[in-house]
């Protein structure tokens, strides 16, 4: 009696081709994008999309043509520190009209003021809703919720217009778990910046997701510790946020998680300020929160050029 | 998932996939050796993992009819609904959509739509217009950096 892998095709459900055929229109579809990079954590809180979004600043403020991708589609905020919660998708021309190539049907991005491509699901549902399917086994989301979220991420990079990109950088939602079905999903090409803070149980949970991307073929770039201090505007200076900024000993020290360490940022809640206004960060007065993030932006570059081409 | 008919020792070959019932497909399969027809009766789980893999089950010569869900994943996402815009008061005044606009918005992903037809009416009514046609969408796209 034949076995599964003596049959060819699956007898017309098409389930596997359709899935690759997706694949091979999203690779397409990202063949212009120089650097795909995924800024995760594991932890939630840690500032992941508030350094996503910074970081895009200070690149494009080096003339680098950057998208972002807010992938925590049940807690999106990009939309609304982008600047482009009412953002308007709008059609792109008919493909019949004026000779336009059908690869420009695909939809165009909102961008921020800056230049920065961004899509967020906080540009679709309001702060008031939540992502919500249609589903068979509706009451019964935890067996499938996870599996329609990733053909939603594929739709996504199939649907929308990337282009010609220097970077196009993936905000992760939170969970050590989730980091590496990016990883897994988004497949080699696809580097990981992860995002701690000073603090013991952030360190932990971020050497998790440093444990399980290392035995995948992604290349972790380093990681950087946020809310390293804050800064006082009316001191101009630094100051200590948590105990270790105290000089408390920690077990997990920066060397301790085992990759490299791009640089430290510290909190400004000024800065937190103009992200929940959607001021970008081109607008905000240079400060050593500014330099900081400059500094992890040119890190980042160097290392995204030091290792391109060469999976870890 | 293949079937195979044990008799022939042959794959057998999918036929007709009914509509969701209740969460259940009928996806019948035959043998193109013998003609043993069996059907496989998905229950809800089942149907919903295949469907969220955001693709569609039907031979390959059939048409959306077919279909046991929307090839596309967007297709299965409930449309947000528009929250009041602050200082938008009162019935909006209505703008009816060209043909060759609507057939530019049936290009975008389906859940898309809603938010797209929305944001480019405001945008034609804060210009005036009372129709959404080419040179609307396209005055839209140029608007917002499109």
């Amino acid at each position: 009696m034949k076995k599964y892998h003596d049959i060819a095709g699956d007898g017309g459900s098409r389930v596997l081709e359709q899935v690759a055929g997706q694949r091979a229109r999203i690779a397409d579809g990202l063949a212009g994008v120089r650097h795909l990079v995924a800024v995760g954590s594991g932890k939630g809180g840690v500032g992941k999309s508030t350094l996503t979004l910074h970081l895009a600043g200070a690149l494009r403020a080096r003339g680098l043509r950057i998208a972002i991708l807010d992938a925590d589609f049940n807690g999106p905020s990009q939309a609304r520190m982008a600047g482009v919660q009412e953002a308007v998708f709008v059609p792109p021309p008919s493909p019949h009209a004026f000779g336009v190539a059908d690869g420009s049907r695909k939809v165009a991005l909102p961008r921020t003021r800056n230049g920065i491509a961004v899509f967020s699901m906080g540009s679709l549902i309001p702060e008031s809703g939540a992502l919500e399917f249609e589903s068979a086994a509706s009451g019964e989301s935890h067996t499938w919720r996870a599996t329609r979220e990733f053909a939603l991420l594929g739709e996504i990079l199939e649907s929308f217009e990337w282009g010609a990109l220097d970077l196009l950088i993936f905000d992760l939602p939170p969970g050590a778990e989730r980091t590496v079905q990016y990883a897994d999903y988004l497949g080699p090409r696809t580097s990981f910046l992860l995002v701690t803070i000073p603090s013991e149980v952030a360190r932990g949970v971020v050497a998790r997701s440093v444990a399980a991307l290392s035995k995948g073929p992604n290349r972790v770039l380093g990681y950087v510790e946020n809310m390293s201090g804050y800064y006082c505007r009316d001191c101009d200076a630094i100051k200590p946020l948590f105990d270790s900024d105290r000089g408390a000993s920690l077990p997990l020290t920066p060397a301790g998680l085992g990759i490299s360490c791009l640089g430290t940022v510290p909190f400004d809640p000024e800065l937190a300020r103009h992200c929940d206004s959607g001021i970008p960060l081109a607008d905000v007065p240079v400060t050593p929160v500014g330099r900081a993030l400059d500094r992890v932006a040119q890190q980042l570059l160097d290392s995204l050029e030091s290792n391109h081409g060469v999976p870890r | 998932m293949k079937f195979l008919c044990v008799p022939c020792d042959s794959p057998m070959k999918l036929q007709t996939v009914g509509p969701p019932e209740r969460g259940s497909l009928s996806v019948v399969y035959a043998c193109p050796e013998c003609g043993y027809e069996m059907a496989m009766l998905t229950n809800a789980y089942e149907t919903q993992m295949v469907q969220s893999l955001g693709v569609r089950i039907g031979p390959e010569s059939d048409g959306e009819a077919q279909t046991s869900g929307s090839r596309c994943p967007f297709n299965a996402m409930i449309p947000a609904a528009e929250e009041p815009r602050p200082g938008l008061t009162g019935e909006p005044m209505s703008v009816r959509w060209t043909a060759a606009a609507e057939a530019r918005l049936a290009n975008i992903p389906e859940f898309v739509r809603p938010m797209a037809r929305t944001g480019i009416e405001r945008f034609a009514r804060e210009r005036g217009a009372l129709e959404v046609d080419d040179q609307i969408l396209d005055a839209a796209r140029e608007f917002f950096g499109m």
